[in-house]
Order: structure tokens, then sequence, then C-alpha cells
């Protein structure tokens, strides 16, 4: 009985899988077996997936479920919206697990982590040098590094090292963050808060200069939360939130691709054939799913530009309903709440910083696209965490819900019990 | 640590705040604004329908056929016989500028989507069948629609009739109208834009205009509640109030008359008094009871009538009591006022479509008289019923009379930004209905800067549609 209790959301996870798959493979005739095939694939990498965590003790179990049922839906959708651009996410998605329990394991075998501090800007700063040197531009953003047959987003991985330098840098000035001296400059002692709000503003420097205004928001959001827990000094929390305002200000008035979408988000409809075209076609999917949802297959999300990366949510809001982008966005709030349930519990500021951390990311990622198309605030293109489709966003992010395990499985040695 | 944990708390909460926001503005959107976005010309999804359905037709209540769809898939072509007469009504439905009117508010009927549509529809799937789209059935006459817009001829204006006993909407013409065809729109579609006539806004539903004397009705019902206005009056010719003059029509001298003789001759003089002797609570209260500032549900966008005062002094109230100062009503909402005195002092629900009906005959849809508003008590109404009797047998409302009816009536010279400044720009305006002990029609006629009085230029056609109305049964 208990077992069976216990099973319960893996469960769900493969009834989805079951329900999603089967539709699809009776809407297209001809019938085409390799859907069936993938859909057995999808359940079974989450069934081993959860097997892993459960055997080997991996602490905390809803985590893993939460994004294997985001994957799922994800995966579904592109199966629908184009069959190769399916099985591609199913191949990630493997890649993903295995890098989840890989990233997991590492980082409960090796405690360097911690020592890494300048480690992190630095492979950042490598990392932007790389993309702006090399770097390969699709959709009119010089952000992407080709390597062989492969495309990456540097930008994905910049914000998981920009976490991880925070909680290092933290744990390195616990007890004295307002008192240490990081260096002098003749009579002028640099104190650790002058050195977080350097690294922080360059790293936003590195994405506004890249153009990725989504990832910019969202790594300030997560900087800002950061600070306002784990920085006392509240003089310093009221200048950082001057300096972002007034450079948000500037940016609204003097870039103008920042204006374009400012004016794009408070009036799309004035220019609906070029400017706002985007935005009304998302907003004409969500509006045609209704509450309901036209039922998979059965509506047009192919009208909607961009909508297997930044716009699949409207795809899942007009073929599932408003009801399943509610269903959407409370397993993102699921998540976020599990994650800050693990960084409460951590007494190590290391860990508990970066468990913190990775579930703002998560969190505000998804707030910012899911927010942006749907109008309620700018649209700014970043992917929707584990259903955008794209090999750098999901192996990524599984790789940082691998580290949020790990962390939730205490510190190594005791955890495993 | 205590405080740490404490500001990730904070946070939690912050974020809980952001995920609601987004929960709270998807069903917002749904409930409130997702409407008036899906006809958009650039959702191609509505073509995407439009293309496997055959669009439903339009009939009026004879089962006249107002549109219809010729051709089928992707080639349909929307035609409407009768050209521009039901362009403000009907609207139109074109593949480059969208659609307008019953064609936008109807467009799921005509093309039957609906929740379970697919489900339904997976027969004529798998049999390949083209779907057939619902057809509607409109309370609209077709002879007294023609009728309407022949007596406004090139005048601008609008009139509407109605049953005032169930809120049926017998014709409802708008000029200036235009031509509703998908090719003519493509011509002259830049050219109406910009017009200074606003060829694109139905003035029946949507024009506002100051009611100017046709008010007075109101006025006469409230200050019958109140007691007010039962003496005799002197009418001199005008009057000055706070400092504002107030004169009669060519400041004509009625001399000493009751307020029935008043509303006949429609005397400024005696209602700008009653106006301020009702005073401000009554006249709102009435206002309100009316449907004034409030939304009119109706088959198609009505804008609401206004009451924009938030306190009145004496020179409102008696601008108010001849229905001038900032008063703005549609000719729909005048229909209705006629019609609530009509019906004992119940104004009912307006409504056009009568009935949905599928391809196999069966009724979806029945629309059901509701009541909108109380006015007034019927013994009320039949007072005013019978002082707008003597509007017509004797007063400024003689040419809406009808041989062997016994009509009700009321003129109106609204004053308005124009005839301010130029000659002869007052809107002419008559309101009536007949027959006045069981009335089956009510008509709001209203001239747009005509230059001449509702007496003269607006009565006659209430007379000429009723007279149509009355002989039809």
């Amino acid at each position: 009985m208990k077992a069976v209790r216990r099973l319960r959301p893996v469960i769900l996870i493969i009834l989805v899988n079951i329900i999603g798959f089967g539709l699809l493979y009776f809407y297209k005739k001809p019938y085409d077996n390799y859907i069936l095939l993938a859909g057995l694939a999808a359940i079974f990498l989450i069934g081993l997936g959860y097997s892993v965590i459960k055997f080997a003790k991996l602490g905390d179990g809803y985590l893993f479920l939460i994004a294997g049922m985001l994957s799922s839906m994800g995966i579904i959708m592109l199966y629908r919206l184009d069959r190769d651009l399916g099985f591609k996410q199913i191949v990630w998605f493997a890649a993903g697990i295995m890098l989840f329990l890989v990233s997991c394991l590492l980082f409960r075998r090796f405690r360097i982590w911690e020592r890494l501090v300048y480690c992190y800007p630095l492979a950042s700063l490598l990392l932007f040098a790389v993309t702006l040197f090399f770097g390969r531009s699709i959709k009119g953003a010089k952000n992407w590094i080709i390597i062989g047959q492969f495309s990456i987003q540097p930008s994905e991985v910049i914000k998981i090292l920009f976490v991880f330098f925070v909680a290092a840098f933290f744990k390195l000035y616990e007890g004295k963050f307002s008192e240490a001296e990081v260096f002098r400059i003749g009579k002028l002692a640099v104190r650790p808060v002058h050195v977080l709000m350097a690294v922080s503003f360059l790293h936003l420097g590195f994405m506004v200069i890249q153009q990725e205004w989504g990832t910019a928001l969202m790594i300030f959001l997560v900087y800002f939360m950061l600070f306002y827990v784990f920085v006392n000094d509240r003089l310093y929390l009221i200048i950082n939130a001057v300096l972002a305002s007034a450079g948000g200000l500037a940016g609204v008035f003097l870039v103008n691709h920042i204006k374009i979408r400012v004016d794009t988000w408070l009036d799309p409809w004035k220019d609906i054939a070029g400017t706002g075209y985007q935005i009304t076609q998302s907003l004409f999917a969500i509006g045609a799913g209704g509450f309901f949802g036209t039922g998979l297959g059965l509506g047009r999300p192919d009208f909607i530009p961009e909508v297997e990366t930044d716009f699949i949510f409207s795809a899942i809001c007009e073929e599932m309903g408003i009801f399943g982008g509610v269903a959407v966005v409370l397993l993102y709030f699921i998540l976020t709440y599990r994650g800050i349930k693990i960084a409460l519990s951590i007494k190590d500021q290391f860990t508990k910083v970066l468990a913190f951390g990775i579930t703002l990311v998560f969190g505000f990622q998804a707030f910012v696209i899911v927010g942006g198309v749907i109008k309620l605030i700018p649209l700014s293109g970043v992917t929707l965490p584990f259903i955008s489709y794209g090999g750098s966003s999901l192996v990524v992010s599984f790789i940082a819900l691998g580290i949020l395990q790990a962390v939730s499985a205490g510190p190594s040695g005791k955890g495993e019990t | 640590m205590e405080k740490q944990n404490r500001r990730i708390i904070h946070v939690l909460i912050f974020m809980s705040f952001l995920f609601l926001s987004i929960i709270v503005y998807l069903t917002y959107f749904e409930i409130f604004e997702k409407d008036s976005i899906l006809t958009s010309s650039y959702n191609r999804r509505q073509w995407e329908k439009e293309d496997t359905t055959q669009r439903g037709s339009i009939l009026d209540r004879n089962g006249t056929v107002l549109a219809y769809s010729k051709g089928t898939g992707s080639k349909q072509e929307r035609v409407y016989p009768y050209g521009r007469l039901y362009s403000q009504v009907i609207g139109y439905n074109s593949r480059a500028y969208g659609k307008s009117q019953l064609e936008a508010k109807y467009n799921n009927e005509l093309l039957n989507i609906w929740e379970f549509s697919p489900v339904t529809g997976l027969s004529n799937l798998l049999k390949g069948e083209q779907k057939t789209g619902n057809d509607l059935y409109l309370t609209l006459d077709h002879k007294l629609q023609k009728k309407a817009e022949e007596l406004l001829g090139n005048k601008n204006g609008a009139i509407v009739v109605m049953r005032p006993k169930t809120g049926e909407v017998l014709a409802m013409v708008s000029k200036p109208d235009f031509d509703p065809s998908s090719a003519k729109l493509a011509q002259n579609w830049q050219e109406m834009v910009e017009s200074a006539d606003h060829p694109f806004l139905p003035r029946a539903t949507q024009g506002l205009y100051a009611p100017g004397s046709t008010f007075k009705v109101l006025i006469s019902a409230a200050a019958l509640e109140n007691g007010v206005g039962a003496g005799i009056y002197d009418d001199n010719g005008s009057i000055v109030i706070n400092g504002m003059e107030i004169s009669n029509y060519g400041k004509e001298a009625f001399g000493k008359i009751d307020m029935t003789g008043a509303l006949a001759v429609s005397s400024n003089v005696v209602f700008s008094q009653i106006g301020v002797a009702l005073g401000e609570k009554n006249i709102r209260d009435i206002a309100a009871r009316a449907g004034m500032n409030r939304d009119i549900p109706f088959d198609i966008n009505a804008s609401s009538s206004r009451f924009p005062y938030k306190t009145m002094g004496k020179t409102d109230l008696a601008a108010v009591g001849i229905g001038q100062g900032r008063l703005q009503v549609t000719p729909l909402f005048m229909a209705m006022l006629a019609s609530g005195i009509a019906n004992d002092g119940v104004i009912m629900k307006p409504y056009m479509v009568e009935r949905v009906v599928s391809p196999n005959d069966t009724v979806i849809r029945t629309a059901q008289p509701e009541v909108f508003s109380r006015l007034t008590s019927p013994e009320i109404a039949a007072q005013v019923n019978k002082m707008m009797q003597s509007v017509v047998e004797t007063g400024t409302g003689k040419s809406a009379a009808i041989k062997g009816v016994k009509v009700a009536g009321k003129s109106g010279t609204a004053e308005n930004e124009l005839s301010g400044i130029q000659k002869n720009k007052e809107h002419a305006w008559f309101i009536s209905f007949a027959p006045a002990d069981d009335p089956k029609v009510a008509v709001a006629v209203v001239l747009e800067y005509g230059g001449s009085t509702g007496g003269k230029a607006a009565a006659p056609i209430a007379r000429e549609i009723m007279r149509l109305s009355l002989s039809e049964g």
C-alpha cells in the first residue's frame, strides 16, 4: 500500500506520456510507429532517473519528477510541431538525464567547488570572449558557439557559473562580509561587497553586449534576491536598486532594441504586421485555446513564430488550454518551492546559496518568458527551462538540477544512510 | 542563519506573487480580452476554419436572406444582396479587413465553432464532407428596414424601430453607410477610414447626441413621481436661471400653461424650472433607472448613454430639464426610453438575433424577452403616455399623427457643438409609439445637423414607419 502511494507521481507522469503520445499516434495518418517508440523512450528515461535517485538515496524525490513532467510536455508538444525536433529533443533529454546523474554524483564526490571562487567568473569571461570572437549570430544576436555539429549558447552556462561564484564568494567571507578587505588601492579598502557588485555588473554587461536582454534581466533578479538575503547592508541594496533602475531606464530611452520591446509591450496592435507580429500571434494562440484548449494536434500553433523555443508556452495554451498553461506555471512554482525548502534546511553557506540561487534561476527564467509571451511583461527571449527545444538549455537545466539534487541529499558522507 | 531564512521566505512570497500574477492575468485575458482580439484579420486561425466550413446565412424575421456565402472552401465569397442597407448592423466579413458587427459577434455561431465541435466534427472529417455553419434569424423586418433607409435618404442620422413589449429590434438604420462587400471595402477602405463623415460609426448604437426636448419625457415622469410641476406656469418665452438665459424655440411665449401643455408645445421655460425644482437626486435617480451610464447588453456593441455630472448646480439642472447640457444618448437608448413608457414603465432588453438554427434545422438558441430596467410605475407611465399623445394631437408632433390610430410622441431639436457657431445645425429628434393604448411599435429618429425642428423633419419619418409597421400587423 505504502509503495503504491509513493509511486503515484511517477504513475501520473507515465499516464501523461501515454495519453500524449497515444493521441499523437492516432492523430496523424499513416500511423507513425516512431511516435510510440519515442513515448516509450521518454517513459523509460524518467523511470530510470527516478529509480537511481530512489535506490541511491539521492535526496528530494520530487525535483526530478517535476522536471520529468515538464520535459514530457515539451517533448510531446515538440513532436506534435515537428517530428524531427521531437526526436532530437528526446536525445537531448537522455543526455540531460545522464548529465543530471553525473553532475549530482560529481558534486557529492568532490569538495573543491567552494574553493574555486574566482575561477567561475574567469570561465565566464573566457566563454564570453570566445563567443565574441568566434561566435555565430543566430537570429540577430551573436551569442552562439559552433563546435562541430553542435551549437552552444554560452549564456546558458554563464548564468550557472554566476550562481557558483556568488555562493563560493559568500562562503569565503562568511561571518566577515562587511569587515573583510579583499585588497587595497592606496588608502581605499575594497570590501567584499564591492567585488561582488563589480563581478555581477560585469556579468550583466556581458549579456547586454550580447543583446540577451532576457538573460540580463534574469541574472539581475537572481543577483538582487541573493544580495537581499545574504548581505546585511541595506544601503548597498538600495544603491543596487538605484543603479539597476537607472540602467534600465537608460536602456529604455537610449537603446533602440529595448525601446521597441517596451513600446511593443504597451501596444502591440500599432505595428501588428511588424514589431507586434510575434506577440500578437502568441495572444491569438492563447485566445484560440480557451480554458480547455483545442486538443492536441487540433490547433494551429505553427502560426506562431519561434514556437519551438521562446513561444512554446503559447502552443501549450492553445492546444492544452489555459488550464494546461496554469498547470505548467504551477509545476514551476512547486519546483521553486521545493528548491527553497531545500535551501532553508541547509546550514552550510556555500550549498545554501547555491541551492537558493539555482532555484531562483529556474523560477525567474520561467517567469520572464511566460510573462513575456502572455504580454504581462515586455518580451525578452529566454528559453522555458526543461520545455523549450534546445540542447544547451535542456542539458544545462538538468546539470543545474543535478546539483540541486545533490545538495538536497545533505552533506556527502552523512546523507547516504 | 535565522535572519537569512526569514529573508528567503520573503523571496518565496515574492515569487509566489509573480506566479500568481501569471495565472490571474491568463484568466483575465481569457475572460475579458480575448473576444475583442480574436477577430483581428491578422489571426489566421479564423480563416482556417472559414476554409473548411460553409459560413452560415443571416436572414430577417420572414426568411429574407440578408447575407450568405457563395462558393466553397477558401474561395468562399460573402454576398450581401441588399448592399449597403445592412452594413451598420450585419457589418462585413473580409479577409483583408477582418469582421465587424454581427459577422464578428456571431462568428462562432456562423462557423459552428464551440467547445466540443472537434468531437462532433469528427464524423464529417472522416467522411470528408465540408462542415456547414449555423444560420442566424434576426428580428429585423426587411420591408421596414428598407422603408427606414429610404426615409432617411441621404441625410446623416439613424432610425431605430422596436417592439416595446419584447425588445425586438424591427429595423435599425444608420447613415452614412457603406458597401460591405470585400471588393468594395478594399477599394474604399482608406478613404472611409479617413473620412470626416465616419462611415464606420454605426450611429444607431454608437452615435452619441444631446437628446434635446425628447428628454422632457423622462423629466415629466420624474416630475409626476415627485409631485413637481402640478401648477400653472406663466411662460414669457424666456427665463433667466442663475444668470443663464433659457428660451423657447424661436422665443415663442406660450402664456399660462400646465405641464401637459408645456410638453405639447415643448416649453423650455417650464421644463427648465421643473428641472431645478426636481433637484439633483430625483433627476439622477430617474436617469439611472432609464439605464444611463450603464452598458446596454445587445447583439452588437452599443455605447452607454452618458449622464456625466459629478455634482449639479442650478444651471445644470435647468439644462438637463430640457435635455441639453452635457447629456449624451444613442438613438437605441431613445427607442428604449419610448418603449419603456409604452410598456407600462418597463424597459425591455433590446435584441436582434431571434434564433440560431443549425444546418439540419435544429434550433440551437432562441432569444427570450428580458427586462432591462424598471423605469417607472405603470400609473406614471400611463400619465406620460397621455401627455405624449397630446404632443401629437395638439403640439409639436402633429405631423406624426396617423388617421384612426392614437399616436404618442415627442419631438426634439438638440443644440450641439456646431449649432452654437453656425445657423441651422441642430439635430432633429423624434421618438414615438403607437397605438398609444396598446403599443406595438416604438420609433426613434435622429437627423444629424439637420437644421430643422424634430417636429417638422423627424416626425413625418416616424409616422411613415409606424404606419407601415402597423399595417403589417
